[in-house]
């Protein structure tokens, strides 16, 4: 309620009257004959001044007075003399007009000045940071060694400890043991793979570009992997953001930085028929400005795009100027061998699978004979295009095993695809760095003023990083744009990750919202405490895992003040297989397919007015249990656990995750064939590993809790297994099902009726669970166990 | 298992006993009254034709087969250059109701119900690419990712009954373009999510346990998980969110009892189930009535906003053939669903709305010979229309120009059609807010204005 009525005094402003209506107006509808090329009747409305002095009719305003100001009469009720010319602004725009007259009419010069009203409060971000000793909170009293242990891991690894690490770090008496644990833990190869899914999340990682045909970005796993190493080898974040932004200008020659560009895409892309070309570059244009933005900045800029900010000193023609360095850049899919460092093991034996599902696809088209000739049959022809839909998406997807990048190039393209569509973006031959211009109201159809490369104005003015010239040439923009990002007296870099990097250990930022900095944007609850923690990064080359270790060794963190969090979908998937003894550890590659909810991996996929082949999970089990960071990301199609406990839509720059509690989260928990697989190959992995009843169950508290059963808990759970077990000895197990066959159905938009397909399934082994049907029903009471505890609330919090 | 219920009786017996986890949404207020309190959308996904359903050009009997002419060579997609032509609808068209109303004369259920529809023929949309415009339709924004229009309502006006999903989808036999994103909740809580309610198999994901999990054993292993969250919430008494999260299985499991009460379309008498167009010979429309007749279930049993799906409206070629049979597909449902709200009060406060995501154009660059001939589409003109609560009953409000190329009367933007939209179901899109990422939103994204013409 209190931010409403904040709006609602805002509103009333007249200065922000005139940033959001007034001046779009008179662009809109006025400037033509009264300013730009032109004064007509000598009036020029493009400066107070010029109002004031008028035409040759008199002023065209008096500040204050609305009623008597000839601009405002005239596009009020002008009569003959109605302005502009047979037409009527809307009534909001009339209505802001006089508000605005009537405030004063003070004037907001776009592009230059100070604009906004700002109380200094407002202004931190820009500020210089205030390095001082980094002094961090003592908290009120330690937290127990378990609880530690495992809140720590489950921080840093994304995975619970193991019970010898619980028990080798409860016992352990030497007075470096909690920071000997920090140390192990940050030289865990987890540690990437955990940090690296808050990154993917901000900058909207997937491997498929959305939208209608949702093709493959073949090799946007090379970036993903490249995320995992950057954290892993504590690339300076100084250097991981020129990587990311200007990799290819500032480090030629480096795989690992060219591999790094492909940041610059992560947004959903398409081109289709149906799209404008000039539309759909600049969906990008305004995606990879405004991603920059969010991501590095902690700035809003997309706010700029149709006005000048309402809220942040971003005057249009600076997010332009910003759009302006992006303006050169193409996409690119060069040639690049694949690394030491990356895993491709399994590139030749599934390359090989889906080039026989291709050609059979292939054979499939070429059974249908000339489909061009008239009397073909409409209906045959549906089935062609399900064909002829799969072969084009086979065709991106097989290039994921290509030794290529998914990157960019400032100027002509390198490669030959954009990896967004069958319908390329024309190649540009005597590439020249295209004119960039404000663009009113966002529309590319309404061209303004033209604006040169350059960073923004704001930060010049209240930090104390001034003046940073772009070039206007085709090359060297964006690492103008990354130098100017990473310079140390950029009072935003540093304080955005720090943040970031805060929000990490506690759930909850020093600044709320962690992707705005601006006057919208919560203000730090301890701007002291930001400042230190940028200020050590600034000191200490931008050393991330030192960083977090300072944070951990802390007194806050190491205390019972640390609020509980329910586990991020992808942590709650692996920790259920890591407790399972299912999860597999192998890192990098091509996205691997998990087993997800049957019904949705057999659900049609529409493409286009035609189907995509079904979900198949990776045959092999090891890698379909891989960590879920490793799970192919495809934008229209969720894995359903990932969704329902809370995963970010792939569109939108995640800044923290929601852990809100809806039932179908039960649903998904207690219900589904993958908790069900798991909770089996749990009880499996029990009886294994100990020989009684109690042995187990004590067994399974330790793997899911860290800890030992309570009396009480043991005769719960000891009852409980009896229960079950009688239960299951009077009744027996569904036998394994034979796999059906995967009929598809879609509404034909040839015929306008619904037409059914089978889809091809792939001749391949599949690897099955542990079934119910082949072990006792011990072991199956004993599953009801595990499945209850792997749903239980001290399973699902850290605390 | 009771066999019977009164729509009363089902909803006293379900909200006893509201839960926490859902008064916050169970406290949604209306910012004014209004007189509609639930709404069906009929999302007729593909972009149905306005020239060959609600919105009739003869004067494209005269220019069938003369070239079209473009002036839109800067920002012309591929599919709109080449030569063109000018095609007329192969379809007969008659006048329905008081005000004699022109329709598809396929439309015969419906054309019955004309009185009590608004037809809008002044809307614009603004992509001409599916899944933007679909985004744009369903969220209010082309790019996805935001608060679909069913996620808000509730968002804005709560949850009736607990026990079930405030916002269900009924899709068609595959999602639509774009896909769940076209039904997500976005930047708001997950409980304000679509639900898809499945045609086969579990209604809702994994509703029901596995193969072979009996009732009995789920009651234990429940019993169970009570008792172990109980002894851990001793342990960490002050952390509200626990007792929330036991609630929730709770509920789910009360869910999984009341859902398939709501979905036995069996129930319903044969007369009823005519009316939707039921057990008749076309597949299609026994499929599509079903999902009407079960949208009036779920709206009487207290789901807000329910989203019908009717795919494959995107006649490019053979428009007769294809726009045909989806017209018969829906004639029956459509008019059905009005007809049946009606004679149980329902139709009072309840808002049902017809659209697709743009309109088509007058037009074709013919492919694959003359006989084929269809549309392409057209987001400068569309054909939606309303009923129920609040809104016109048997009206025409805007036009578009002579060939159906452009609208010319009444044009709104597709914003404006969500602010009224809401407007008639008791929110105030500018009062309709959630602060995200520290950035103030709402469904229009920028505000817009009310298609005054359209309300009562």
């Amino acid at each position: 309620m209190q931010v409403l009525t904040i709006l609602a005094i805002l509103a009333a402003d007249p200065g922000q009257l005139f940033v959001e209506k007034v001046q779009p107006a008179l662009k809109r509808d006025c400037l033509g004959c009264h300013g730009e090329g032109q004064t007509i009747s000598k009036l020029d409305l493009r400066t107070r001044e010029g109002m004031l002095k008028g035409g040759a009719r008199g002023a065209a305003i008096v500040p204050g007075k609305a009623r008597e100001s000839l601009l405002y009469r005239l596009v009020l009720n002008g009569g003959a003399q109605q302005m502009p010319p047979g037409k009527h602004l809307a009534p909001d725009v009339v209505t802001a007009l006089g508000e605005w007259i009537d405030g004063g009419a003070p004037w907001k010069e776009v592009g230059g000045g100070p604009i906004w009203n700002f109380a200094e409060a407002d202004l931190w971000a820009l500020r210089p940071v205030k390095k001082g000793m980094l002094r961090l909170p003592a908290g009120s009293k330690p937290v127990d060694a378990r609880t530690l242990v495992r809140r720590v891991t489950f921080d840093l690894t994304g995975l619970p400890p193991t019970p010898p690490e619980v028990s080798a770090f409860v016992s352990d008496r030497s007075t470096d043991a909690y920071e000997k644990l920090v140390d192990r833990l940050l030289g865990s190869p987890r540690y990437g793979e955990r940090m690296a899914r808050y990154w993917l999340d901000v900058v909207r990682y997937a491997d498929t570009s959305g939208y209608s045909n949702d093709f493959e970005r073949p090799n946007a796993w090379r970036y993903r992997d490249y995320v995992i190493r950057a954290f892993n080898s504590n690339k300076p974040y100084d250097r991981f953001v020129r990587e990311q932004i200007a990799g290819d200008e500032l480090y030629p020659g480096d795989a690992e930085a060219l591999i790094a560009t492909g940041y610059l895409r992560m947004g959903p892309w398409e081109h289709t028929a149906m799209s404008v070309e000039a539309v759909t570059r600049q969906m990008f244009l305004d995606d990879v400005t405004s991603s920059v933005g969010t991501t590095f900045l902690g700035l809003t800029t997309g706010c700029a795009r149709c006005h000048d900010h309402k809220f942040d000193p971003i005057p249009t023609a600076d997010y332009y100027r910003l759009q302006a360095i992006f303006a050169t850049t193409e996409f690119a899919r060069p040639s690049l061998p694949f690394l030491a460092v990356e895993n491709v093991a399994h590139i030749a034996g599934e390359r090989a699978g889906m080039v026989q599902v291709r050609d059979r696809t292939k054979a499939m088209m070429d059974s249908f004979g000339d489909t061009k000739r008239p009397d073909f049959p409409p209906e045959q022809y549906e089935a062609f295009k399900v064909y002829q839909k799969h072969l084009a998406l086979y065709g991106e997807s097989l290039d994921r095993y290509e030794a290529k990048a998914f990157a960019v190039s400032s100027g002509p393209r390198d490669g030959e695809t954009d990896g967004g569509g069958t319908l390329r973006y024309p190649k540009r031959v005597d590439y020249r760095a295209p004119e960039v211009h404000v663009l009113i109201g966002g529309s590319v159809e309404a061209r303004g003023e033209a604006v040169t490369p350059g960073v923004l104005s704001a930060v010049g003015r209240y930090s104390e990083l001034k003046a940073f010239d772009v070039p206007t040439e085709v090359a060297g923009r964006r690492a103008a744009l990354a130098l100017w990002i990473t310079d140390k007296k950029n009072p935003l870099t540093p304080r955005v990750i720090a943040n970031r990097v805060w929000q990490m250990h506690f759930g909850k930022a020093l600044a709320a919202d962690a992707n705005n900095f601006g006057k919208m944007g919560a203000k730090p609850a301890d701007a002291a405490l930001l400042d230190q923690l940028a200020g050590y990064l600034l000191d200490h080359d931008w050393d991330l895992k030192g960083l977090h270790k300072q944070i951990l060794m802390s007194g806050l963190y190491r205390s019972v003040d640390v609020a509980p969090r329910r586990m991020e979908a992808e942590v709650l998937r692996d920790s259920m297989l890591a407790v399972a003894g299912e999860l597999s550890l192998e890192a990098g590659g091509p996205g691997v397919f998990p087993q997800i909810n049957e019904e949705v991996a057999r659900q049609p996929q529409h493409r286009m007015g035609t189907l995509a082949p079904p979900y198949f999970p990776s045959p092999e089990r090891a890698q379909r249990n891989r960590r879920t960071i490793y799970a192919y990301q495809q934008r229209s199609m969720a894995d359903p656990l990932v969704d329902v406990f809370n995963g970010p839509s792939l569109d939108l720059s995640c800044e923290r995750r929601d852990s809100s509690t809806v039932p179908t989260q039960a649903f998904a928990l207690f219900n589904s064939q993958f908790a069900h697989d798991a909770a089996l190959a749990f009880a499996a992995r029990l009886e294994k590993e100990a020989g009684t009843v109690e042995g187990r169950i004590v067994r399974a508290f330790e793997l899911a809790y860290g800890r030992r059963p309570e009396a009480e808990e043991l005769k719960l759970s000891l009852e409980h297994v009896a229960r079950m077990t009688r239960m299951h000895v009077a009744q027996a197990p569904p036998a394994v099902k034979a796999a059906k066959p995967i009929v598809h159905g879609i509404t034909s938009e040839l015929t306008g009726e619904n037409f059914t397909f089978t889809q091809m399934q792939p001749e391949v082994k599949y690897e099955a669970n542990l079934h119910p049907s082949q072990v006792s029903a011990a072991t199956r009471a004993l599953a009801d166990l595990t499945l209850t505890l792997l749903n239980s609330n001290e399973f699902l919090y850290v605390y | 298992m009771s066999t019977k219920f009164s729509r009363r009786e089902f909803v006293m017996s379900t909200t006893v006993g509201l839960n926490p986890l859902m008064l916050a949404a169970a406290a949604g207020q209306p910012h004014h009254e209004a007189k509609a309190k639930r709404c069906i959308f009929l999302l007729m996904e593909g972009g149905p034709s306005h020239i060959d359903t609600f919105d009739p050009k003869p004067k494209l009997n005269e220019l069938h087969m003369t070239k079209f002419q473009k002036d839109r060579t800067r920002f012309a997609a591929a599919m709109n250059t080449g030569e063109r032509y000018y095609v007329r609808s192969p379809f007969e068209f008659r006048r329905a109701g008081k005000l004699g109303v022109e329709m598809n004369s396929l439309f015969e259920s419906f054309s019955g119900v004309a009185d009590d529809v608004c037809f809008y023929r002044g809307l614009k949309a603004e992509s001409v690419n599916h899944p933007t415009a679909l985004y744009h339709l369903n969220t209010g924004n082309q790019f996805g990712g935001d608060p679909a229009l069913g996620s808000w309502v509730c968002y804005g006006l709560g949850s009736k009954n607990p026990n079930l999903p405030g916002f269900v989808v009924l899709p068609d036999v595959a999602y639509p373009q774009g896909g769940a994103a076209n039904w997500s909740s976005g930047y708001l809580p997950a409980q304000f999510q679509g639900t898809p309610l499945r045609a086969q198999g579990a209604p809702v994901l994994d509703m029901a346990p596995p193969e072979g999990v009996t009732e009995q054993r789920q009651g234990a292993n429940l019993a169970y998980l009570r008792g172990l969250n109980a002894m851990h919430q001793r342990r960490h008494e002050g952390h509200a969110e626990l007792a929330a999260r036991v609630e929730s299985y709770e509920l789910a499991f009360r869910m999984q009892k009341e859902m398939p009460q709501v979905l036995e379309l069996e129930k319903e008498p044969a007369h009823v189930r005519e009316m939707y167009g039921i057990g008749g010979k076309d597949k299609d429309a026994d499929a599509f009535g079903k999902r009407c007749l079960l949208a009036r279930r779920l709206i009487e049993a207290g789901t807000r906003f329910v989203q019908v799906v009717a795919m494959g409206w995107d006649s490019h070629d053979y428009i007769d053939k294809a726009h045909g049979a989806r017209i018969r597909a829906i004639d029956r449902g459509i008019g059905g669903l009005i007809g049946d709200l009606k004679q149980r009060g329902l139709l009072e406060d309840t808002l049902v709305v017809w659209a697709g995501e743009f309109g088509r154009s007058p037009d074709n660059g013919i492919r694959r010979g003359a006989a084929a001939w269809g549309r392409d589409h057209n987001a400068a003109a569309m054909s939606v229309w309303m009923a129920g609560g609040g809104v016109k009953r048997g009206a025409v409000v805007g036009a578009t120009d002579e060939t159906g190329l452009q609208a010319v009367e009444t044009v709104h933007p597709l914003k404006d059609f969500h602010v009224t939209l809401l407007h008639l179901l008791g929110l105030d899109d500018n009062k309709l807010r959630f602060t995200h990422a520290g950035r103030e939103k709402q469904l229009s994204q920028v505000g817009g204005e009310l298609i005054r013409g359209v309300m009562a």
